[in-house]
């Protein structure tokens, strides 16, 4: 073989990902899509101790036409050596893939300690496993980098014995057959007579040579960046690291021919490199040995049936619906034995049944909460029969006419999605149980990729390049959560001045931003997705410990579980969820009513009055602000209607195109019975007729595509897949051929088609399923009724569920007070940790609407311990006399006083306080609700804050307790002396105490207070209803929730509220980059623009906006809401499981949801 | 490797093949190139260093170091010689 033959024959087998997390500066899609550029016939990538990028890389590689090899970059520890090394580990087959897979495992054992540490120790194996029976089988191993590998580094080291020691060892795990001495050439000073003395050692030892790149990035232009992300990595500045870095950017994937050149000293340990790649044909995409639990039970058949028909006969009988679901029943059992699915149908049983076990315990047996199923399915899930009678679902499929295509169908290539949303506080205890029933071995949650946006890579980068820590996070708040950073320098000349922005180190800051982000930074775990395997999981995906005790990750993350066609549950945590369950047992509680949510009436006419007047603060999914613009537009009347609106507000819909001319032809057929709603053409009538003819739901994409175009199931769930990953523009063009000649081909005229499939694709599948929109549609409604015959004890549940929903817990108090619900400050007499409803007296049940008592929880900086410690010795002795009283008794902190006083929740107990007994505690002794006790209540709460100062001074000097390792010294009861006259708080200095304390003020609204500060001008909420359509205004407000998302090409959403209702302002762009601080960074705006009054909604479209000026603003909450960035690459990050659904809730956002004749964007109108 | 007052590089004459290598430093021939490094380094700084490193064993038998570097004043290279 000539010296070009082997030039072009070189493949790279040592390769590095950004999975090598801060290791690695490329993703595995570039690393395959340039080794395609460069004529690679395969590519291999070896990650640091994991596997995390390679099933992605797997499916990368064939997509581009090169053959993908796996392998990993171990390190291991010699028995007594300082340090450890890497070796370079490649899978030759199945048997060497499960070796590999346990030995990552292995080296993970002990990383973490099982209590909460934050980092995680490095992985390391002790080389005594290598050398177990078997487990080598299958590997083949080079002998490690230059820098740190086995015998290359330990050379470096100066320790050659050691070096030819360690190979020799290698060489007896491995065998001559599968052990090569690796040789790099990295441009640095020794590399040359390094790779003389590794040539003459495999001499020694009779094995061959095999040369490797050590990439670690794709390309020239993130060289830069591997430099940083090894300063990073390190924790320390890139000045501080030279010997660390690589040490120039050569570490890239190189043409064959560099290959060549580079090692002309050797030019057989090149050829040994195809010749290797010949011999590596493990095919992670198709060879992966997995089974999920019941695969193998052949009595698994029988026994579903048997389950699915005893449960048919009690659900259905005397239903109309009973032949059409017997009929079902049958074709799903049929479907699911064709698809040797039972086994997994049963598990999810089996796995739901263990729910109902764990929240039997943790509800407790006299609970209103037992009447609940412990969890609920969602997703499309929700439309198969066979999971309604299994309890999967609570949805009846026949009755709400559910497609079960999406869900099974013959044609299904991986295991079905079953999402199972749990209380939070069942699903804590539920993941350990299920690594208990099914075994450590065989059950681990699925991983999560944290990966960079703008916020983090400026604070990470900006450390690693030595930039000052104030000016660096000052640039990092100047720039939203998920900007994408192409316009970082523009941004940076903003915020730092061009002078100091277009230094070096700042100006690489700006070139690194766009580069790094969406690349992982570091593994954690998925909210709720678990894997469950029959033979041990770690032969099939390495598993590590979890930072939470007791738990464990699978190295992939849920596309790659997904791809690998693993069984995954999802056990969801729903905040909705919890705050329902709360809110029932709060009511049983305090009036003593069992509610039964599945019994509620959903025809109640006072709850759809709400909905569609968009009353829906707290309410789930509908209490966003695009939900509550589009409410009193689309006026939902029933549960289906619901349905459509919870899916709605998504983004496929809105970038389909589809929520203009379903509001336009809902309102058209209000307005005309007759109305004919147009369809793109008449063999889509049956598919969306529901909705109007509008694709709103994502199964309508699958049915769509059948019905106009004739796929077949299973072709229309690849293109439904392929819009969702975005893996392959190549494919969605063949789907897109494919459409368009096959509508074509049935009669549809070719713009028609086009047009269809442009909405198919602006959907891209962010939208929800039917049936998972039904599922939610129910909870929305289920939510909304509490809301409107339990406000308190909703409030009370939202409170204590925190952090959840659209508002924060302030803006939730003061809609609830708006509406009438008294809500009242936390007291040491009375409250418990959690907020919860008062029961006044033995006040008959359901007698008006009980006060709200916010928790001691509430009240910041104080630990649970000394919350605790102050209600269970209430408790035990009787309320508190006084402030002594409360620190010789309790033996809370000093501090924990300090931070009570400041709450206002000692107001009582200081000695000027009015003296009133505490309600909670006068149990049967007041009389009833009365208005009269009411106003006497509220005159007497009116006064607290009064007391804060006396009460801090009394706090001060109480004798405290103190605590120590003896235990605790309790404090003396001493009277100290009383506080002398203090000034009481005025009512601003009141209110920036409650924000401080609490989070939330009781008392007057801030805006309240500033509002004789303002121009008579300046409009509230309520002036602003009466205004005209048009007319110009100015409006001031505190500022709740801000929003920038993806749909809106820029325009900012907010929401203000002042002290009689809120405020929505869009904010189109040049006003957002001309007012920049004040639209992203205030509490308080004063904003001025056009008032737009269209169907039930008002906005003001603003044209200038400036921050409220007053040194002590308080700082109350403020949510920002924005979207993720996407990468060139198309590749998503992917923050799992709720917060991507919160997030994916929120992006849909208003472009959409605003009535069509808008005007901002418009010039002249 | 940065330069320093002790160690201080200076400015060298040094003759080229196709490759771009060295073929003579100063008068002297090259016999072998022994080494040959790179070192990138600072691209975050005021000077960002792009250095190709040669060891050489000339004709007179001598082990040199020497390196290029790209020029500040002209296009090109300069090329510099370092004690080892």
């Amino acid at each position: 073989m000539g010296a070009s033959a082997a030039a072009d024959r070189y493949v790279e087998l040592h390769c590095h990902s950004a999975y090598s997390f801060l290791d690695g500066a490329s993703e595995p899609s570039e690393l395959a899509a340039t080794a395609a550029d460069l004529g690679y016939e395969a590519l291999a990538l070896t990650d640091h101790d994991g596997v995390s990028g390679a099933m992605e890389f797997a499916h990368s590689c064939k997509g581009v036409g090169i053959r993908p090899i796996v392998g990993a970059e171990l390190t291991v520890a010699p028995e007594g050596a300082a340090e450890p090394v890497h070796i370079t580990l490649l899978v030759e087959s199945a048997t060497g893939w499960g070796n590999l897979c346990r030995l990552i495992t292995k080296a993970h054992e002990g990383t973490r300690d099982g209590k909460g540490m934050r980092e995680a120790l490095p992985p390391s194996l002790p080389i005594g496993e290598l050398e177990l029976d078997g487990r080598t089988e299958g590997l083949i191993c080079l002998s490690g980098c230059a820098r740190d590998g086995a015998v290359a580094g330990s050379w470096e080291r100066g320790d050659p014995a050691g070096a030819a020691a360690l190979a020799r060892r290698l060489l007896s795990a491995f065998g001559r057959e599968r052990f090569r001495i690796e040789l790099q050439r990295p441009l640095w000073r020794h590399d040359r007579a390094r790779n003389r003395w590794l040539a003459s050692l495999a001499e020694v030892l009779g094995v061959a040579c095999a040369a490797t790149g050590n990439p670690h990035a794709h390309d020239r232009s993130r060289a830069a960046l591997q430099d940083a992300l090894v300063a990073v990595r390190l924790g320390a500045t890139l000045d501080e690291t030279e010997g660390m870095r690589r040490g120039n950017s050569s570490a890239l994937l190189m043409p064959a021919a560099d290959a060549a050149e580079r090692f002309r000293d050797h030019p057989q340990a090149v050829a040994e490199t195809a010749r290797l790649a010949e011999r590596l044909r493990f095919d992670l995409t198709t060879e992966l040995g997995y089974s999920y639990p019941g695969a193998e039970d052949p009595t698994a058949d029988r026994r579903l049936a048997q389950l699915c028909r005893a449960r048919l006969m009690e659900r259905y009988a005397g239903s109309a619906d009973r032949p059409e679901a017997e009929r079902r029943l049958e074709e799903e059992l049929g479907l699911i034995r064709g698809l040797r699915l039972s086994g997994f149908f049963l598990l999810h049983h089996d796995m739901l049944e263990l729910a109902r076990e764990v929240a039997l315990e943790v509800r407790g047996p006299e609970s209103t909460r037992r009447l609940l199923p412990p969890g609920r399915g969602r997703g499309s899930s929700v439309s198969s029969l066979v999971c309604y009678l299994t309890g999967l679902s609570h949805i009846d499929p026949v009755q709400q006419g559910l497609f079960l295509g999406r869900f099974l169908n013959e044609e299904l290539t991986e295991a079905p999605d079953i999402d199972l949303d749990f209380p939070r506080d069942i699903r804590e205890k539920l993941i350990p149980r299920v690594h208990e029933r099914y075994g450590q071995e065989r059950s681990a949650l699925v991983a999560a990729m944290a990966t960079y946006r703008a916020r983090g890579g400026i604070r990470d980068l900006g450390k690693a390049l030595g930039l000052p820590p104030g000016e660096v996070e000052r640039f990092a708040r100047s720039v939203d959560v998920y900007e994408a950073s192409q316009d970082a320098q523009g941004r940076m000349d903003e915020t730092l001045g061009k002078l100091r922005s277009r230094s070096p180190r700042w100006r690489a800051l700006a070139a690194l931003l766009p580069e790094i982000a969406g690349l992982p930074r570091h593994i954690s775990q998925h909210p709720g997705g678990m894997v469950i395997s029959t033979g041990p999981l770690i032969d099939v995906c390495p598993v590590q410990p979890a930072a939470m005790e007791g738990r464990q990750i699978a190295q992939w993350d849920k596309d790659s579980c997904a791809d690998a066609g693993f069984l995954k549950i999802d056990l969801l945590g729903l905040g909705m969820l919890s705050a329902v369950e709360g809110c029932v047992d709060e009511i049983a509680r305090a009036r003593g009513e069992r509610i039964d949510l599945s019994r509620v009436p959903l025809d109640d006419p006072e709850v759809w009055r709400a909905i569609q007047n968009a009353e829906t603060t707290g309410v789930f999914q509908i209490e966003s602000r695009a939900q509550m613009q589009m409410l009193p537009r689309t006026l939902p009347e029933d549960l289906d209607d619901l349905t459509v609106q919870v899916a709605l507000v998504r983004p496929g819909p809105i970038q389909g195109g589809a929520v203009h001319p379903y509001i336009a032809r809902r309102k058209a057929l209000r307005e005309d019975p007759a109305y004919e709603v147009p369809y793109e053409h008449p063999s889509l009538v049956p598919v969306l007729e529901d909705t109007l003819g509008a694709i709103v739901f994502q199964d309508q994409v699958l049915e769509v595509a059948i019905a106009l175009a004739g796929f077949s199931i299973g072709e229309a769930e690849g293109l439904r897949r392929a819009m969702s990953r975005k893996r392959s523009e190549a494919a969605m063009r063949r789907y897109q051929q494919r459409f368009i000649e096959g509508a074509v081909g049935r009669g549809v005229a070719r713009e028609v088609a086009e047009r269809v499939y442009d909405q198919i694709v602006g959907f891209s599948g962010f939208g929800f399923p039917k049936s998972h929109s039904a599922a939610f549609g129910l909870l929305a409604y289920q939510s909304t009724w509490l809301r409107v015959h339990y406000g308190p004890e909703l409030l009370c549940a939202l409170l204590n569920e925190q952090p959840m929903g659209f508002y924060p817990p302030d803006a939730l108090v003061h809609e609830a007070q708006r509406r009438g619900v008294e809500v009242l400050p936390p007291e040491v007499n009375v409250s418990e940790i959690d907020c919860r409803v008062e029961t006044v007296g033995a006040a008959p049940a359901s007698a008006g609407r009980p006060p709200v008592r916010i928790g001691l929880g509430y009240v910041a900086e104080v630990s649970e311990a000394d919350a605790k410690a102050v209600i269970a010795e209430r408790e035990r002795g009787g309320p508190y006399r006084d402030i002594a009283d409360l620190a010789a008794r309790s033996g809370a902190s000093r501090a924990a006083l300090v931070r009570f006083a400041w709450a206002g929740a000692l107001d009582r107990l200081a000695r000027h306080a009015p003296q009133r007994q505490p309600v909670a505690v006068a149990a049967g002794s007041s009389p009833a609700d009365s208005p009269a006790a009411r106003r006497a209540s509220a005159a007497i709460e009116a006064l607290a804050g009064d007391e804060r100062r006396p009460a801090l001074w009394e706090a001060g000097a109480a004798a405290r307790a103190s605590a120590s390792e003896e235990g605790t010294q309790l404090a003396l009861p001493l009277d100290g002396s009383p506080a002398p006259e203090l000034p009481e708080l005025g009512p601003w200095e009141r209110a920036v105490a409650d924000y401080n304390a609490t989070g939330m003020t009781l008392g007057s609204h801030p805006m309240e207070l500033l509002r004789g500060d303002l121009a008579a001008r300046v409009l509230s909420s309520a002036g602003l209803e009466r205004a005209g359509d048009g007319s110009r205004v100015r409006v001031a407000g505190m500022v709740v929730a801000r929003q920038r998302p993806a749909t809106a090409k820029g325009i900012v959403f907010m929401l203000l509220e002042d002290e009689l209702g809120t405020i929505n302002l869009i904010v189109p762009p040049p006003v957002v980059e001309r007012c920049r601080w004040a639209v992203r960074s205030s509490g308080f705006v004063e904003a001025w623009g056009k008032l737009e009054h269209r169907e039930g909604t008002t906005n003001v479209v603003v044209t200038r906006i400036e921050r409220l000026e007053r040194h002590d603003l308080p700082t109350a909450e403020v949510k920002h809401i924005a979207p993720p960035i996407r990468r060139e690459t198309g590749r998503e990050p992917a923050p799992a499981g709720p917060a991507r659904a919160a997030l994916e809730q929120v992006v849909a956002e208003l472009a959409a949801a605003l009535p069509a004749p808008h005007s901002f964007g418009r010039r002249g109108r | 490797m940065k330069p320093g007052l002790v160690n201080k590089p200076w400015p060298i004459p040094v003759e080229v093949g196709a490759d771009g290598r060295p073929i003579a430093v100063g008068r002297l021939a090259v016999s072998a190139i022994r080494e040959e490094w790179l070192v990138e380094d600072g691209w975050w700084t005021r000077e960002p260093l792009r250095r190709r490193y040669f060891e050489l064993v000339l004709e007179d038998g001598s082990d040199v170091v020497v390196f290029r570097q790209p020029s500040t004043e002209a296009k090109g290279w300069r090329w510099f010689r370092q004690r080892d």
